[in-house]
């Protein structure tokens, strides 16, 4: 992977996510589970039907190659909406993002979208719906399955996995793919220890190998270490960016917590 | 960096824009949607060996299941005073083993994009694939039943003549009406979780609307408005007419599938396409 990207023209501080004015707005239902019934209740009680939630308002953000932008937030900051905006899963309701070159994601909910089907076939039907071709996993899925750690496990059904597992071979999809730009979004959060060091490692490779990394993630410690820029978001706006010590610093001011086991918890 | 060099570099692979309202560009979409046909196919693979459909006793009982509800509607018939022979129990299974092609279809294409969550909410990819997937698994269980169907054309003895040829065109339509019903599931089940409750009762309405238990000579002349208002009718009758009367179908029946077919196409897959970019906020 070294060899290849040391090929290249150095891309660091060239823009690898460029976001302009990105607003988005999105209406949901209120119920947590949408059903007719519901539906038919509130109209018969004239209540709202729907409501609106303003995930990202007004954000202009450039992103570049070469390092990694760490993103925090509480909930509901529109952080994981954004990560969305970026891999093409939503589309802005205005503004613009263009994005210069191949994203993997590894959002919150990791690889495995069906617990019946074997870690194989989920690894192979998750790539094939990311756009890649069988070959071009078949390249790839020795070194997933050596990076996971799974490789006894790897033809059994996902739902015999623990969360720890998953997460591993989340994470190994996601960073095997040879993506220029990695988004990792809270993802890593139950792997074991040392399957956490060699994420970190990896991370760092991949950072020293020209691509872009963006992690969203409430582990702070984690983040103060890895990243060489973070970004903290509330409501859908940029608070602040820059270095990882004064950000996080003011957004545990903000939040009135200082560094504790909880704040600093695991990646 | 030379600035044209940093021009070639400075193109961005992607760029997001706001999305109005209306299809999306339909170009694009095949496109991408091609590109994930190894998608379909490996999913596809993966569901029936889950369910084990991929050994021989899987297979069996593929066949056996429909097998057994045939014979027992067969049993109603009788019970009701209906006249029964070989080729009413041939038009029986014939039709229904083809009537389950498209509920099948339905029931599992209806629950394609809420149950793929995890996919949706994680990967930028046409959604369609989402039910086209299942309508090709319905078909994959359907297949092994041909079996069953050509022993029953053979122990009927009609003769293997150039109206088979037929076949595969009634399967093709019946696919396309299975694929546009799925697609249409598949989107009210998003908004109305509620909503694949009353597929049960619709399809079971369906088959009664549908010459399965009957044929459209027996239908009473006040009910034959049901012959084009149900877009089965004329689709079950063509079946029928290759497979067990050995005729070739009705133009006008032929027709009739066919219009039907592409509208619902049309409509399903216009209310998916222009609904399935906020799939994502709403499952």
């Amino acid at each position: 992977m070294s060899s290849l990207s040391a090929s290249k023209t150095s891309r660091t501080r060239e823009s690898a996510v460029s976001i302009k004015s990105l607003v988005l707005v999105y209406k949901t239902t209120l119920d947590r589970r949408p059903t007719l019934r519901n539906r038919l209740g509130r109209l018969a009680r004239r209540q709202r039907q729907t409501r609106i939630v303003h995930a990202v308002r007004d954000l202009t953000l450039d992103i570049p190659y070469g390092q990694v932008t760490g993103i925090i937030g509480s909930n509901g900051a529109g952080k994981s909406t954004l990560m969305r905006v970026i891999s093409g899963i939503l589309p802005p309701t205005s503004g613009r993002v263009e994005v210069f070159g191949k994203v993997s994601t590894l959002l919150s909910l990791g690889v495995g979208f069906n617990n019946k089907l074997t870690g194989r076939e989920n690894v192979y039907l998750g790539g094939l719906a990311a756009g890649m071709s069988r070959d071009q996993i078949d390249e790839k899925f020795d070194s997933i399955v050596e990076f996971s750690g799974l490789d006894e496990v790897i033809d059994a059904p996902m739902r015999t996995y623990s969360s720890g597992m998953q997460s591993r071979l989340a994470f190994s999809v996601a960073a095997s793919l040879d993506p220029d730009i990695l988004i990792i979004d809270e993802a890593l959060s139950t792997g074991d220890a040392r399957f956490k060091v060699k994420s970190i490692e990896r991370i760092r490779q991949m950072k020293g190998d020209d691509r872009a990394l963006i992690v969203v993630s409430h582990a702070l410690k984690v983040l103060r270490e890895i990243c060489d820029e973070v970004i903290w978001m509330d409501k859908g706006r940029m608070v602040k960016r820059g270095d990882p010590f004064e950000v996080i610093k003011a957004y545990r001011n903000f939040s009135q917590v200082g560094s504790s086991p909880e704040t600093d918890e695991d990646f | 960096m030379s600035s044209s060099q940093q021009d070639i570099a400075r193109k961005p692979v992607a760029v997001y824009q706001p999305f109005r309202h209306g299809l999306p560009s339909l170009r694009e979409y095949l496109t991408s949607l091609w590109r994930r046909r190894d998608f379909v196919f490996e999913y596809a693979r993966a569901d029936l060996h889950q369910k084990q459909y991929g050994t021989v006793l899987g297979q069996l009982w593929l066949i056996l299941t429909p097998l057994i509800l045939a014979g027992i509607y067969y049993l109603l018939l009788i019970i009701i005073g209906v006249k029964g022979g070989a080729t009413r129990f041939g038009h029986l299974t014939g039709t229904l083993f083809l009537f389950y092609l498209v509920t099948n279809s339905i029931t599992s294409g209806a629950k394609s994009v809420t149950s793929g969550s995890k996919l949706v909410l994680n990967s930028a990819f046409p959604r369609l694939v989402l039910p086209i997937a299942e309508t090709l698994i319905a078909l994959m269980r359907f297949l092994p039943t041909m079996i069953v169907l050509l022993g029953i054309h053979i122990a009927l003895g009609i003769p293997f003549t150039l109206h088979m040829l037929w076949v595969p065109v009634i399967l093709l339509l019946v696919l396309f009406f299975a694929l546009s019903c799925a697609i249409i599931a598949a989107t009210v089940n998003v908004y109305f979780r509620d909503a694949q409750n009353l597929l049960p009762y619709l399809s079971r309405t369906l088959l009664y609307l549908s010459p399965v238990l009957y044929t459209s000579a027996m239908l009473d002349e006040r009910l034959n408005f049901l012959t084009v208002i149900n877009p089965l009718f004329p689709l079950l009758d063509s079946w029928s007419a290759i497979m067990i009367e050995g005729r070739a179908p009705l133009m006008s029946d032929l027709l009739l599938g066919l219009g039907w077919t592409l509208a619902l196409f049309s409509l399903g897959s216009y209310i998916f396409l222009t609904r399935e970019r906020e799939f994502a906020v709403r499952i």
